[in-house]
């Protein structure tokens, strides 16, 4: 009787995740081996594919371009990443807290813009930032301060794309917080008045201390999200000015689909995902999965 | 109750499967009724757009049906081979590269159609097939970078439009554009798209190239000294009185809307916006004014769009078909007509009954013998389907003030000879 019960549970199991599976092994583990392949040929996206070897990957070990891309997406995250994890906790404890008014309200305006396309992100902030014709510069003008060349100071145009990300994603990530702050124990909050603990130094010693799970699932979430930043890029500055905010799907994406070298970006992808493997490792041990 | 069910159940599913079969026998066998003919576009055709509109027309006059799709161009690139594989391509596609990468991928139209029946200039630059006389596409929009005038600030600053017989040189371009901004009511002098032909004109003009032809060999140029003192010009320009932004390329801006709103008083773009101009220019005055010229002369940086049938479509002979209308001399004239450019055909030219379009039309045309040589030679080796993109980023770098004109261009020529095989010159 067990053993039948069993039998349905395994087929039940099976059942279920075979559709997720089965679109995990067409839309990302056979393309990763394909990848993987691709990045010993010389293949051009159709009918060149020879096997060449090592050949990418002495090329790229010496390519200026490649570092510089890879630079660049590393400043780039680490630039952006406080705002990404502290902004979205500030903004889910805000609209948790019993004395904020119209919290619903507070928390779809947050959740909204996570629902938009990065294309639709890029085209909204591009109407806000654009040097020539943007609101913000407009505005600016209206107060009699010069208007800012959003496009043409490397690091205005980096603010600006970080700035975009994190609008577009500080919704989902303050739900995963509203998660962590209501999981959190309120008994935990009444020893810590009977003590005589308020406000800031509850937030820091109680609520901060007992969030760092989801802390830490939200800093992995972010970093990932971060390096491989590329539709807002190309929404907002294509790479510029120069090539200033050129980050390494950038690279990869130019080197594959706009100059036909799928062998080369193939192994530009392989060797940048190995890189971010090595920084999730990292930040595995550091925060030792946020367990501690 | 239940068997009634059943019954309905297994008779709707007869009926589904019947009229499917039907349809699927209409598709496959209908070589008498009307066609459907696919055509891939490379935009959202807007209203009066030439093209579409014949398109229309030749569905009305044969009971065919045409369903456009609209692949931008430099998607057409990474989709086209996709839809080559899986044999699912369109049997018309109006293209400016597809052709030249792939010939081998498209029917040869010279057993359909007489290369006389084309201008000589027009079917080279856009069949770009230069050692053999298979023409993969034919020429539909032939084009012309050229010079368009903010005629109200030019006579705000109190400048004389050049004229074809008396144009102005580089120094005079320079000149102008500081005193447009200056003194005609514009926010920049000059705007250029950010095309690497609309930059390789004042490259020409200079006496520069990108390659040299040695007999059977090309050799690599883009780096002498005549190119990097027009790279190190430019960049000056940019800093300026042009809007930086858009060749430093932190932007999505469109330079033709700057100019559309009056912020520019010359406009460095191509011939194919003049009837986007004329419908939308309500404003402001404008023209068309010759090209500068420099020490080796004047320059004219051809270009366009064609017509292909890929070998493999379903309906290639229903594309030859149309483009057999489509050339036809009354249907030729209906569609230049229309888009008020330049004739890619013999003896079909367009007659404007506008005095402004008449005068307009005369500058475009006579920029077109302009044709420098080293760009005839620049073309002929096909140095872009080693690198394109990298070109621009190099030129992106020095406008930015990243590298300097000559590291930028060096940098370039280098890739360029490692992956052609070509020699470097300088």
């Amino acid at each position: 009787m067990k053993t039948k019960k069993n039998a349905r549970h395994v087929r039940a199991f099976w059942l279920f995740i075979t559709p997720c599976l089965l679109l995990f092994g067409i839309f990302f583990i056979i393309p990763l081996f394909l990848s993987v392949g691709f990045a010993f040929t010389d293949y051009d996206g159709w009918k060149t594919m020879n096997f060449i070897g090592l050949r990418n990957f002495k090329e790229l070990l010496v390519d200026n371009k490649f570092y510089s891309a890879l630079t660049r997406t590393f400043f780039y995250t680490l630039f952006s990443l406080p705002f990404k994890v502290i902004v979205p906790l500030l903004v889910a404890y805000l609209v948790t807290s019993k004395k904020v008014l119209g919290k619903g309200f507070a928390r779809t305006l947050a959740f909204v813009p996570s629902l938009l396309s990065a294309l639709v992100v890029g085209i909204t902030i591009n109407w806000m930032f654009s040097t020539e014709y943007g609101l913000v510069n407009f505005l600016l003008s209206v107060m009699g301060i010069t208007p800012m060349e959003w496009a043409l100071n490397s690091y205005l145009a980096t603010f600006v794309i970080s700035f975009a990300s994190n609008w577009a994603s500080t919704g989902f990530f303050m739900v995963i917080f509203i998660g962590g702050l209501n999981n959190i124990p309120k008994d935990v909050y009444e020893a810590a008045a009977i003590d005589g603990s308020r406000g800031v130094r509850t937030f820091l010693k109680i609520t901060v201390p007992m969030l760092a799970p989801t802390t830490f699932l939200v800093t992995l979430l972010a970093t990932v999200n971060l390096l491989k930043e590329f539709a807002l890029v190309q929404g907002i500055t294509q790479g510029g000015p120069g090539l200033k905010t050129t980050y390494i799907i950038q690279f990869i994406f130019d080197k594959g689909f706009s100059q036909m070298q799928y062998g080369y970006a193939s192994a530009t992808s392989l060797v940048a995902m190995i890189i971010f493997g090595f920084v999730a490792f990292v930040q595995f041990k550091v925060s030792k999965g946020g367990e501690q | 109750m239940k068997k009634f069910f059943s019954a309905l159940l297994l008779s709707s599913i007869s009926a589904v499967l019947l009229l499917g079969m039907v349809s699927c026998s209409k598709e496959t066998s209908g070589s008498t009724g009307p066609k459907e003919l696919k055509v891939m576009l490379s935009e959202e055709p807007s209203t009066g757009d030439a093209l579409s509109e014949a398109l229309n027309r030749w569905a009305e006059a044969t009971g065919n049906t045409v369903n456009i799709m609209v692949i931008p161009y430099d998607d057409q690139l990474t989709k086209f081979p996709l839809m080559a594989k899986n044999n699912d391509l369109p049997d018309v596609i109006a293209t400016t590269r597809l052709s030249m990468l792939y010939p081998d991928e498209f029917l040869d139209l010279s057993e359909y159609f007489d290369r006389a029946l084309f201008e000589q200039s027009a079917i080279d630059m856009i069949n770009q097939i230069w050692d053999s006389d298979d023409i993969y596409a034919l020429p539909q929009q032939f084009t012309i970078t050229n010079v368009y005038y903010n005629a109200d600030a030019f006579e705000k600053a109190g400048i004389a439009v050049p004229t074809v017989d008396n144009p102005w040189t580089l120094e005079d371009l320079a000149k102008n554009a500081k005193l447009l901004q200056e003194k005609g009511g514009v926010k920049y002098g000059m705007a250029m798209d950010a095309s690497r032909a609309r930059y390789d004109n004042l490259m020409y003009v200079n006496g520069g190239s990108l390659v040299e032809k040695n007999g059977a060999k090309f050799s690599v140029t883009v780096n002498s000294p005549e190119n990097i003192n027009t790279l190190a010009e430019f960049v000056e320009w940019n800093n300026e009185f042009m809007p930086k932004a858009i060749w430093a390329g932190g932007t999505n801006d469109n330079p033709a809307d700057y100019f559309k709103n009056g912020n520019v008083g010359v406009y460095f773009s191509g011939s194919w916006n003049y009837n986007t101009f004329y419908t939308q220019i309500k404003d402001m005055n404008w023209g068309v004014m010759p090209s500068p010229v420099g020490p080796n002369g004047g320059s004219s940086i051809l270009g366009g769009s064609g017509l292909a049938v890929p070998t493999n479509a379903e309906n290639a002979e229903l594309g030859i078909e149309f483009l057999k209308w489509f050339y036809s001399e009354d249907n030729f004239q209906e569609y230049l007509n229309t888009d008020k450019g330049l004739s890619s055909m013999v003896g079909i030219t367009y007659s404007p009954e506008d005095p402004k379009v008449k005068e307009d039309y005369r500058v475009l045309q006579s920029e077109v013998p302009k044709l420098p040589n080293a760009f005839v030679v620049d073309e002929s080796s096909m140095w872009r389907n080693y690198y394109d993109n990298e070109y621009r980023d190099a030129l992106k770098q020095a406008v930015n003030g990243d590298i300097t004109p000559k590291a930028a261009l060096d940098g370039f020529a280098l890739l360029l000879s490692k992956k052609s095989g070509w020699a470097l010159e300088y």
